[in-house]
């Protein structure tokens, strides 16, 4: 058990350290910008509008002048309560927890669909959208790649496995975003067979399975954008792994032994090929994730990653940045957590070495 | 099943492992370290580099990527040499430099594709005048400009600018006439320049600070209107004088009335001349000749934008930027990353620990969240960008050379530099170096479009840099005020296929590099 423990702990480690390296990059940023006085502030500004609104209800009859120094005293207390009296760089434990809580006060502008202001609500609003749209996007993907893959391996050096490598490599030259913004001119405007952009149409569908037909037709685009940028890499890697593995002497004792083919292919070429081909597959997934954050924008798609754009133009809005950044990396840290469990699970030389 | 009986070959194609290589990345070493690094060194003499040098450009990727690279190079330098250096904040961003041109217009070559053909926007400067004659001390000067026309849709205006006048004594004057197919001539209008002010004294300057624009198709002006249906009523007895003439004047000016005799307007297909009689009084008097402008509804070699910028001029202008943002990170990275993998690898011990900590915690980290996060906090500039791409980039590289130097750094030549004596910075620059240095070369090239990239989809969530317009910035333009959804297609495909294009130039080189820096590759064939 030790065997697979100590690996996965100092993978966990790995990752806390990133995850408390980037909360520490965030703050450090926000505090010597002037951000998170800003930030603050308006925090401080909204609690005593708050304040003054209780006063005055509570006592209808109270001077204008008392109510003032009450609201003096009251705002001195909090930016004492914030560490507003003191330089940014005291308040950075404070500010890396309140990170971490994503208690970071209210958005400016942006709203979530019941017109709730909390950053939090917010972006944890728009986290499943963005998580349906990448796991879709990520099954296809895989699944063709593990097809595909696995026959391309018995065709290695054919004019259509050159064609694929080729394929597979300029794919990263093609930004995914600017795909999808061709597919909207085109299929959306010109030929007009699917809807160009946003999740439901206008207005929604009654029921619930008629509204979630309507997000999945809203869908098609988006993952036709996503599916063939990831799908290229993934099945050349899944060839490539698959490629290795046959190459193996056990796989050719096997043969020898006179075992059926189909046995060979699954339990001696593709069960030593699996781990190399997961550690692939989730990179892959990595790298959308960040896609996912442009292709989102042009097909206004209401996840984290129009969040985003939303959040940069028009009214900045630094508390929803914060909290999208922070919440992208514990997704990715996640995840690359969970591809290292897969390794291990998959590899029986990490557990029994 | 013959196929999956036979062993596979060991991947025969120098292609497909270079792409291989490519596509997993720079983090995962799929390339392996060349085992005999003798090779490498004896490599190092001029004919090996000119064998490598013909290596490289042997296969149709190689070729192809110096082709498309030397493209980018030529129109590079062509911008340089061409554009003036406040390019950005002076012109793209100024919506008074493209006034007069069409809101959203598609490219002139569009008229070639069938359909309705529409009017070409023309821009002409008169050049030299076609006569002069003396009147008295002065004279008059007759340029000519002339316009093809031949469309099934009327121009949208006529008008002409007077970019500067400096006169002796008395102000002189310009008349403005067209000159059309069917042999008549329309009188337009006449600009005077203002006369000279009280204690004002000669020479008299008018029109140099703000030009003179003169809307000729104006309809306002009633003279030219009835000039026009005095031409109708005697080029053409017995047709409809349409009642509204004054009003499209611009339509009238280039049609006849229709023949059905229904009262409306056809277009009158032929060349036309704006002509232009300057009468000065003194000889020595200086009227620029003035730049005469024919509203059309598409637009040079690209189109236009919805606010009428020319988006060729945008287009070249991306080039420069894009190569000077592809080769300023790859060149950081390549620095940072290589610098960092041999030390790393050559120092060992706590050096090397911390150098290995620092890239695990760098590579675990997503790129893109963060660089927003950076770019938003601390401005959108592009040495910002940059850096920040570069501090997020530089691991891969370092992970890489760490594990080369390793291998080196055991072999015989450093070890036989150790026992010469030579210090450990020398050992570094001198020996391990210059045996890492072709990978370096083609994971440095492969840095390159993923810095393009990366910059288009910050300008593109807009974050870019105003000052410099790129490409991404184009296309973030181009879906901010809906030009996507509305179908301007010349607006957001070409900066997109330029993006495409530009990593692709880097990326074939990379893939070309892959067999000549890695020997094995070679010795496979």
């Amino acid at each position: 058990m030790t065997a697979i423990l100590r690996p996965l702990a100092v993978r966990a480690l790995t990752l806390l350290g990133v995850l408390i390296a980037v909360l520490v990059l965030l703050v450090v940023s926000l505090g010597a910008t002037g951000f998170s006085d800003r930030l603050l502030e308006a925090q401080v500004s909204e609690e005593i509008r708050a304040f003054r609104q209780a006063q005055s209800e509570a006592n209808t009859f109270i001077e204008p002048a008392v109510l003032e120094r009450q609201a003096i005293e009251r705002r001195a207390e909090l930016e004492r309560f914030y560490g507003l009296d003191e330089p940014w760089y005291t308040r950075l434990p404070a500010a890396v927890l309140r990170v971490l809580r994503l208690d970071l006060g209210e958005a400016r502008s942006l709203r979530t669909t019941e017109g709730d202001t909390a950053v939090s609500a917010i972006v944890l609003e728009r986290l499943p959208y963005t998580v349906a749209l990448l796991l879709t996007a990520f099954v296809i993907t895989v699944t063709i790649g593990l097809i595909v893959g696995t026959r391309m391996a018995t065709r290695v050096g054919s004019r259509l496995d050159r064609a694929l490598a080729f394929l597979a490599a300029i794919s990263n030259a093609i930004p995914a975003w600017w795909l999808g913004i061709l597919l909207i001119v085109v299929v959306a405007f010109r030929l007009d067979w699917l809807p160009a952009s946003g999740m439901y149409s206008n207005p929604p569908p009654e029921g619930r399975w008629d509204r979630l037909l309507d997000l999945g037709h809203h869908a098609i685009l988006p993952l036709l954008t996503l599916v063939p940028i990831s799908v290229g890499p993934s099945i050349y890697g899944v060839r490539t792994m698959t490629v290795t593995a046959a190459q193996e002497d056990h796989v050719a004792l096997a043969r020898a032994k006179g075992l059926p083919e189909r046995q060979v292919n699954f339990r001696h070429i593709l069960r030593v090929a699996a781990p190399p081909i997961v550690t692939g597959l989730i990179f892959g997934l990595l790298g959308t994730l960040s896609g996912s954050i442009l292709v989102e924008t042009v097909f206004n798609w209401r996840g984290m990653g129009r969040l985003y754009y939303d959040a940069v133009s028009g009214t900045p809005d630094e508390g929803v940045i914060v909290a999208l950044t922070f919440v992208f990396t514990l997704l990715y840290v996640v995840a690359r957590f969970v591809l290292d469990v897969l390794y291990l699970v998959l590899d029986p030389r990490v557990r029994y070495g | 099943m013959d196929d999956a009986k036979r062993p596979v070959q060991p991947l025969a194609d120098d292609q497909g492992r270079a792409a291989a290589a490519l596509t997993e990345g720079v983090a995962q070493p799929a390339l392996s370290v060349p085992q005999a690094v003798g090779d490498v060194e004896r490599e190092r003499s001029e004919s090996a580099f000119r064998g490598a040098v013909r290596l490289l450009f042997s296969g149709w990727i190689g070729k192809a990527g110096a082709a498309l690279f030397l493209i980018l190079l030529g129109i590079s330098a062509y911008v340089l040499l061409t554009y003036p250096g406040d390019f950005g904040t002076a012109r793209w961003s100024s919506p008074a430099y493209w006034a007069d041109n069409p809101k959203g217009a598609p490219p002139v070559w569009t008229n070639w594709l069938g359909g309705a053909r529409a009017v070409e926007h023309a821009v002409r400067s008169p050049g030299e005048p076609v006569s002069v004659t003396a009147r008295g001390t002065g004279e008059v000067r007759v340029y000519r400009v002339p316009f093809a026309y031949d469309a099934d849709e009327f121009p949208g205006f006529l008008s002409a600018t007077l970019p500067g006048i400096t006169y002796a004594t008395r102000a002189p004057f310009a008349a403005f006439s067209l000159l059309r197919p069917d042999g008549t001539e329309v009188r337009l209008a006449n600009v005077v320049a203002p006369g000279p002010r009280p204690g004002e004294v000669a020479p008299y300057r008018r029109f140099y600070d703000t030009p003179e624009r003169v809307l000729l198709s104006s309809p306002a002006d009633g003279q030219s209107a009835q000039a026009l249906a005095q031409v109708y009523a005697t080029e053409y007895p017995g047709l409809t004088v349409p009642a509204d003439l004054g009003n499209r004047l611009a339509a009238g000016l280039f049609a006849r009335p229709a023949a059905d005799g229904s009262g409306g307007l056809e277009p009158l297909p032929g060349e036309y001349a704006l002509q232009i009689q300057v009468v000065v009084a003194d000889a020595a008097d200086q009227v620029a000749p003035p730049e005469t402008v024919l509203g059309g509804s598409v637009y040079g070699v690209m189109g236009t934008d919805s606010l009428g910028r020319d988006l060729f001029q945008g287009l070249l202008y991306g080039f420069p930027i894009a190569l000077l943002i592809a080769v300023s990170a790859a060149v950081s990275v390549t620095v940072i990353g290589a610098g960092l993998g041999i030390l790393s690898g050559y120092a060992g011990g706590v050096t090397d620990a911390v150098i290995q900590r620092l890239c695990d915690i760098v590579t675990n980290v997503p790129k893109l969240p963060l660089l927003i996060f950076l770019v938003f906090v601390y401005g959108a500039k592009l040495w910002l960008i940059v850096l920040s791409l570069v501090a997020f980039s530089w691991p891969g590289l370092t992970i890489f050379v760490r594990a080369m130097v390793l291998q080196v750094r055991s072999g015989q030549l450093v070890e036989a530099a150790r026992a010469l004596g030579a210090s450990r910075w020398r050992i570094m620059l001198r020996h391990v170096f210059p045996q890492v240095a072709p990978f370096v070369v083609a994971q440095m090239i492969f840095t390159a479009p993923e810095a393009i990239l990366a910059e288009a989809g910050l300008s593109f969530l807009g974050l870019g840099d105003t000052s410099i317009p790129t490409w991404g910035q184009m296309l973030q333009a181009g879906f901010q005020t809906g030009g996507v959804y509305i179908g301007l297609w010349w607006w957001v495909i070409p900066p997109g296929v330029l993006i495409v294009f530009t990593a692709l130039a880097f990326m074939l080189l990379a893939l070309a590099m892959e067999p000549v820096v890695d020997p094995r590759l070679r010795a496979r064939r």
